[in-house]
């Protein structure tokens, strides 16, 4: 790359429009691989959304398989568990709120627990999936609790029944996301300035007030930041939980979008409709993550 | 307590007081120690199910090494964590070094629409695998790329890169322009700044992406599933995960196959948690 200089004024053109190319150039690889497996995609899964289609061949059959689609009741019942499973935020973010403050208070050994807490962060979903499995069994550690405290006559068997899979997955999700948010809210509590929390102490205020008025406040970005990845996790995580835990089953019961997609595609080989479900989940989490970009950008 | 021994009244409620903050450290303490109970129950489910035979399982008395003996000819254990680490190894190496040029490209030689496209690669970030799962699957089977590593490998590249380019531009920000400049001067053109002079600055940030991602493609199931049709060069989590849905494998062998398959992300976690909540925070803690 030689530039020939002629006058006074021509290389600093040529540094800045060097300077340019040389960033398109760097930029491009990640370009390209964004452009090529995420962008291209979702552009094809908008014509494949509209067509009859198995993976080989495709037939054009226009917006009637949207409507069709619309029409077809496991959509509604993965959507409504989607929905049901929502129930499960507060408590992944409430109960990793608690655990945070606890930590913040720094009782002895608050290191070795903190290492604790976030260590089932690092297991995969797959594993944690397996572990719950074994909780919620038949013959697994929630009977045994129940007949510990108790209650021998009770017998559960909470993934086995339509009417309480759901909340078994719910139950899995909240725990698989406290290391994380528990993460989110230490860190978010590490940067409050505690002379704040000293002054309205001696100023009187109460426990209850110095958290609803000045701890809260202070982490609400982190809150912001912690509902939106759960949520978004909620919507296109879980299928490692499922596949392992329930199968989508019993019937359609733990069948979230996500799962439906996966089913609708390699179990019945209808490319077409996974296509469109997937253009659906997509805007659910577009909704979410234009949140998250706002956020992002209300910073610069 | 008499009313004619004043010096020691004063006293009295601080003492009171001490003793009531004593009490609340305690109870406080046990109540961390039950959560740290909760949090530490999957790795003792593990460890106990993985110590008994499968008759031991049902049986659910007695404890044995049988199904740790056996566990290599239950679970092709030792291939699938060669298949995990090379996946992992090569999306990583794949994700830095398409990652940090372009980092490097958005912060420090803006070009036309930098910023746009910046915000369009960012915003890729929110885009889940399975809403483009359809066309993804048949692009890359028709490319021939889920016979080896190399479809699955492509995905993962394509889902961390987003993530790595707003972290490494985040971080390039703060690197002064003058350093750049001066790179420049001395004769080291814009690749040789960016590998000399940039990315050594980096090591945090790229011990960040790498940590976060090792985590993440380690413990994956989908991509995995789908772009690797070879059982042969299935990844660790995968092989758990279908043996798991197949419900004919023992229990206890799944479950000492599960911790071998917890092991290295743990490690990498314990050794590098703090690069860990950097990476999860980057945007909103500064």
């Amino acid at each position: 790359m030689t530039v020939s200089t002629v006058g006074a004024r021509a290389p600093r053109l040529t540094l800045r429009r060097r300077r340019q190319l040389a960033g398109a150039l760097f930029a491009l690889p990640a370009v390209a691989l964004v452009v090529g497996l995420i962008a291209v995609p979702i552009g094809q899964a908008i014509y494949y959304s509209f067509t009859q289609w198995n993976g080989l061949t495709s037939t054009w059959i226009g917006p009637s398989t949207w409507t069709q689609a619309f029409h077809n009741p496991n959509l509604w019942t993965a959507l409504e568990n989607n929905a049901w499973l929502l129930l499960a935020v507060p408590f992944a973010l409430g109960l990793p709120l608690l655990i945070a403050m606890l930590l913040h208070q720094r009782v002895i050994g608050w290191k070795i627990f903190r290492s604790i807490y976030f260590l089932p962060t690092a297991i995969s979903w797959v594993v944690l999936g397996l572990v719950a499995e074994r909780f919620f069994a038949f013959q697994g550690t929630l009977n045994s609790l129940l007949h510990f405290f108790g209650l021998s006559h009770v017998n559960t068997n909470m993934l086995g029944y339509e009417s309480t899979a759901l909340s078994a997955l719910g139950i899995t999700f909240v725990f698989t996301m406290i290391g994380t948010n528990t993460m989110l809210f230490l860190t978010g509590l590490a940067t409050l300035d505690t002379s704040l929390e000293e002054a309205a102490r001696i100023d009187g205020a109460g426990r209850w007030r110095i958290f609803r008025h000045i701890t809260l406040p202070h982490l609400s970005r982190f809150i912001q930041l912690a509902f939106v990845m759960t949520v978004i996790a909620l919507f296109s995580a879980l299928f490692s939980l499922i596949f392992v835990m329930t199968g989508g089953g019993p019937g359609y019961a733990t069948t979230t979008m996500e799962f439906l997609i996966y089913q609708t595609g390699f179990a019945q080989g209808d490319f077409g409709t996974a296509a469109l479900y997937g253009l659906i989940l997509f805007v659910l989490t577009a909704i979410v993550g234009i949140v998250q970009l706002r956020l992002i950008g209300s910073d610069e | 307590m008499s009313l004619d021994t004043p010096p020691v009244a004063p006293e009295a409620p601080t003492d009171r007081r001490a003793r009531a903050r004593r009490v609340g450290r305690g109870a406080l303490f046990l109540v961390m120690v039950g959560v740290a109970v909760v949090m530490l129950y999957p790795f003792w489910v593990m460890i106990v199910d993985s110590l008994k035979s499968e008759n031991q399982f049902l049986s659910g008395h007695g404890f044995s090494w049988a199904s740790w003996r056996t566990l290599t000819s239950t679970i092709p254990i030792a291939q699938e964590v060669v298949s995990s680490t090379i996946i992992c190894a090569v999306s990583i190496l794949l994700i830095l070094l398409v990652g940090l040029p372009a980092g490097f490209a958005f912060a420090k030689l803006k070009f036309r629409a930098s910023g746009v496209i910046f915000l369009a690669i960012v915003s890729a970030m929110m885009v889940p695998l399975q809403a483009i799962l359809m066309p993804e699957f048949v692009n890359i089977t028709r490319l021939g790329l889920t016979g080896g590593y190399t479809g699955a490998v492509l995905v993962y590249a394509a889902l961390g890169t987003p993530f790595s380019v707003f972290l490494f531009a985040t971080y390039f920000r703060g690197v002064p322009d003058e350093l750049i400049e001066a790179g420049i001067v001395d004769g080291l053109g814009y690749t040789g700044a960016l590998w000399r002079l940039v990315v050594p600055i980096a090591i945090p940030a790229i011990a960040t992406v790498t940590v976060l991602q090792f985590i993440q493609i380690w413990d994956d199931l989908l991509v995995g599933l789908l772009f690797i049709q070879n059982t042969s060069e299935r990844p660790i989590t995968v092989g758990l995960a279908v043996l798991a849905a197949g419900r004919t494998t023992s229990i206890p062998a799944l479950m000492a196959g599960s911790l071998v398959s917890a092991l290295p992300a743990m490690i990498v976690y314990l050794i590098f948690q703090r690069y860990l909540v950097k990476g999860l925070t980057m945007g909103i803690d500064r």
